[in-house]
């Protein structure tokens, strides 16, 4: 077993044209294990994307405090490559194109980069875990040879997320709103993949505005986000029970001081 | 003017690069250009200054190595004609080919063999040999190159490929002129590999005249790996006559300095061109490349696609040149010329100019000098690829656009790797 652990995290950003610095995450605390599903769900801008580029690495957002670490061991000080060798896997919200490159030549560097350099993965072997993830995700098999992400569409470039997912087999997966763009055909699709995926090694941290994503991949624990914080942490029905009251009831309910995006949402709505 | 850009002008010379029983009007030109040799300019490339180079450093007396070395025989395997110098190491054509009266030779037996034809297109309409000092050079000492003739209405389907070898074992001249003339309505690619043989310092003089007739279409590609010690350069240059059509890929991959001219001549109405060079500069290598369409006639298109990258404390220039003549109405000329630079210390251009003297045409141009894109390097190293595996496979993909236009997989290979070590080596040089 595997543990990712995040403790008392607090996040800013950078804003190059007002040259001063924005706090996002305020004392974030999580614990992962593998073998778990964990969501988050929470309005927009609380923070979410935010935490998953954070854990994963992204240069961009700078830890003023607290710690994120893998089996005791503080990631803060690694790249996001090590990040990603070491077992960790971000399934973007806005994944990048890149022309020139193939997509299965892409993936099987990446598969190589976790192994010895001079025991590479056979072209076969690679080939033939790829053909049946295409299949489970009802991808074409035209679409591992086109240039990664370039020119897919928004449902497709989720589902090469997955694709990618399966493929690389990370210790913890973190899906950044992997349902959101999809139809009702490829978010069955897609939960299937994640399914597929489902070991005592492997933990996912799902982020997501809907509960019917959690409707086919079901979580151990939901936490609620606002303001930079989780506020709340139950099981499934709390995503049910947010389904009703949407966040303002929330932030009453704790008497929080957040600004909602949508504040006149009526509730019932949900965050919609 | 420097002395590097100064001809010595020994007789000796010009007697050397004289082919065997010679016809008189090869031996007319040679001498026309040789005198007029001292009053041409060298060609000006925008932007780079290449007058020290040792272009026209050449040896009055060049010795002749007539064995054939192993790499060449063995990498000669694909072509269909292979030369190293003025040696020719291997030609085989098939007969079905020879029936169709394609013809395929060194230029040497070109000559020999079939005078009329080569007279008609040599230095007769794509290039002339009084164009600038360079050209004039080249027409007076020309000694090899190949002819291709494929004959009207005849298509060949697998590409026709030349190897042709730079011999610098010894001290010696590589006057390397290549004709290839597609007759009307015929149709087939080519593909010329140039590359080194030997460690000696010679300069390397590559040229090449294509001259599509009316409704024949040329696929031409080229991968150029000529050695370090090597000053090269290159003039490779289209004449399209009506409806006529070439295609062309470059890869230019040479170690060592290096100043090429591509152009293409829309002379007929509809004729149209695709010009994409790809080049990787290194270490202290400078590089100029010109791409030029000129668009003669009316409803010609030509578009020029190029794309560098830059390691080390190397310098490479782009320079797309569109020129639309009055009256070629209802033309278009398109290009993108874009740098990407892997170093803080490398020099990169890319310099769109357009000369354009007709009002009813579409031209535009899209230029950038950039540096690689941190959103594609993240998100290709949130999948475990080090900053130096993502780098490389995004300065790849950069180039790779055009891969898949070479149409022998062999020489994609070639290309696929030596774009692999130039960017392995600049990494490590950083
Ligand atoms: N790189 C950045 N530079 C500046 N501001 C940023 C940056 N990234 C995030 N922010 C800001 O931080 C806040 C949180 O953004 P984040 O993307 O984490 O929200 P989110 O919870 O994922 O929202 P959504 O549900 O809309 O995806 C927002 O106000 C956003 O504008
Ligand atoms: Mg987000």
């Amino acid at each position: 077993m595997a543990t990712l652990q995040v403790t008392d995290l607090h996040v800013s950003v950078a804003d190059e044209e007002a040259k001063t610095t924005k706090e996002i995450l305020k004392g974030v605390n999580l614990t992962m294990n593998t073998g778990e599903t964990h969501a988050i769900m929470g309005p927009n801008g609380t923070g979410k994307s935010t935490l998953s580029e954070t854990i994963m690495g992204n240069p961009k957002y700078l830890v003023t405090q607290g710690d994120v670490t893998l089996d005791g061991v503080s990631l803060l000080g690694k790249t996001v490559d090590e990040r990603a060798r070491a077992g960790l896997f971000l399934a973007m919200q806005y994944p990048a194109e890149i022309k020139g490159i193939t997509n299965s030549e892409f993936m099987r560097a990446a598969v190589n980069a976790t192994r010895p350099e001079d025991d590479p993965i056979s072209v076969r072997a690679f080939l033939k875990e790829l053909d049946k993830n295409l299949s489970i995700l009802n991808m074409s098999d035209d679409m591992a040879e086109r240039y990664l992400n370039e020119g897919f569409s928004g449902g497709e470039k989720k589902r090469n997320e997955i694709l990618q997912l399966m493929t690389i087999k990370p210790k913890f997966a973190i899906l950044d709103e992997i349902d959101s763009g999809l139809d009702i055909d490829a978010l069955q699709v897609v939960s299937k993949g994640v399914d597929e995926m489902k070991s005592p090694d492997f933990g996912v941290l799902m982020i997501t505005h809907y509960q019917r994503l959690l409707n086919y991949i079901h979580p151990d624990q939901v936490h609620v986000m606002m303001g930079g914080r989780i506020v709340k942490t139950g099981d499934d029905s709390l995503a049910q029970e947010l389904e009703k009251t949407g966040y303002a009831g929330l932030r009453d309910e704790f008497g929080l001081d957040v600004d909602l995006v949508d504040e006149d949402v009526p509730a019932g709505n949900g965050g919609r | 003017m420097l002395k590097s850009a100064v001809l010595d002008m020994n007789p000796a010379l010009l007697k050397s690069s004289t082919f065997a029983n010679e016809p008189k009007w090869l031996t007319d030109i040679r001498r026309r250009a040789w005198e007029k040799i001292e009053s041409l300019e060298m060609p000006v490339f925008a932007k780079i200054n290449y007058h020290s180079w040792p272009l026209l450093k050449l040896a009055a007396d060049p010795s002749i190595n007539v064995s054939v070395p192993k790499e060449v025989t063995e990498e000669a395997k694909n072509y269909h004609l292979a030369t190293i110098g003025q040696i020719v190491a291997k030609l085989d054509l098939s007969d079905k080919l020879k029936k169709k009266g394609v013809i395929l030779c060194d230029m040497q037996t070109a000559i020999q063999e079939h005078p009329d034809l080569v007279k008609q297109y040599l230095f007769t309409k794509s290039i002339h040999f009084d164009e600038n000092r360079l050209v004039a050079v080249d027409a007076a000492l020309i000694n090899g190159g190949a002819f291709l003739y494929v004959p009207h209405d005849v298509e060949i389907s697998d590409p026709i490929n030349l190897l042709q070898f730079q011999d610098s074992r010894q001290a010696t001249n590589f006057i390397n002129h290549t004709v290839i003339v597609a007759g009307e309505n015929s149709r087939f690619k080519v593909l010329q590999r140039s590359a080194t043989v030997g460690e000696v310092a010679n300069p390397a003089h590559i040229m090449v005249e294509i001259i599509a007739e009316n409704g024949s279409y040329v696929k031409f590609s080229a991968l150029d790996s000529l050695a370090t010690q090597t000053h090269a350069y290159i003039n490779r240059r289209g004449y399209l006559e009506k409806d006529a059509r070439i295609d062309w890929t470059i890869g230019l991959f040479n170690d060592g300095n290096t100043i090429a001219d591509f152009d293409s001549d829309l002379v007929g109405i509809g004729s149209h061109t695709e010009m994409q060079t790809v080049a990787i500069s290194t270490d202290r290598q400078t590089q100029g490349i010109d791409t030029q369409v000129t668009n003669y006639a009316a409803h010609s298109e030509g578009n020029i696609l190029q794309r560098g990258i830059l390691l080390g404390a190397s310098s490479l220039v782009f320079n797309g040149i569109g020129k639309i003549i009055k009256g070629a109405h209802g033309s278009k000329a398109q290009q993108e010329n874009r740098v990407l630079m892997l170093s803080p210390k490398a020099r990169g251009d890319a310099n769109p100019i357009l000369l354009i003297d007709e009002n009813d045409v579409i031209a535009g141009h899209a230029a950038s000098v950039g540096r690689i894109n941190q959103d594609q390097l993240y998100y290709l190293m949130s999948r475990g690829l080090t900053k130096e595996v993502a780098q490389r496979l995004v300065a790849r993909g950069f180039l790779g656009v055009v891969l898949s236009d070479i149409p022998m997989v062999e020489v994609r290979d070639q290309m696929v790797a030596m774009i692999e070590r130039k960017l392995v080596n600049g990494q490590g040089t950083e």
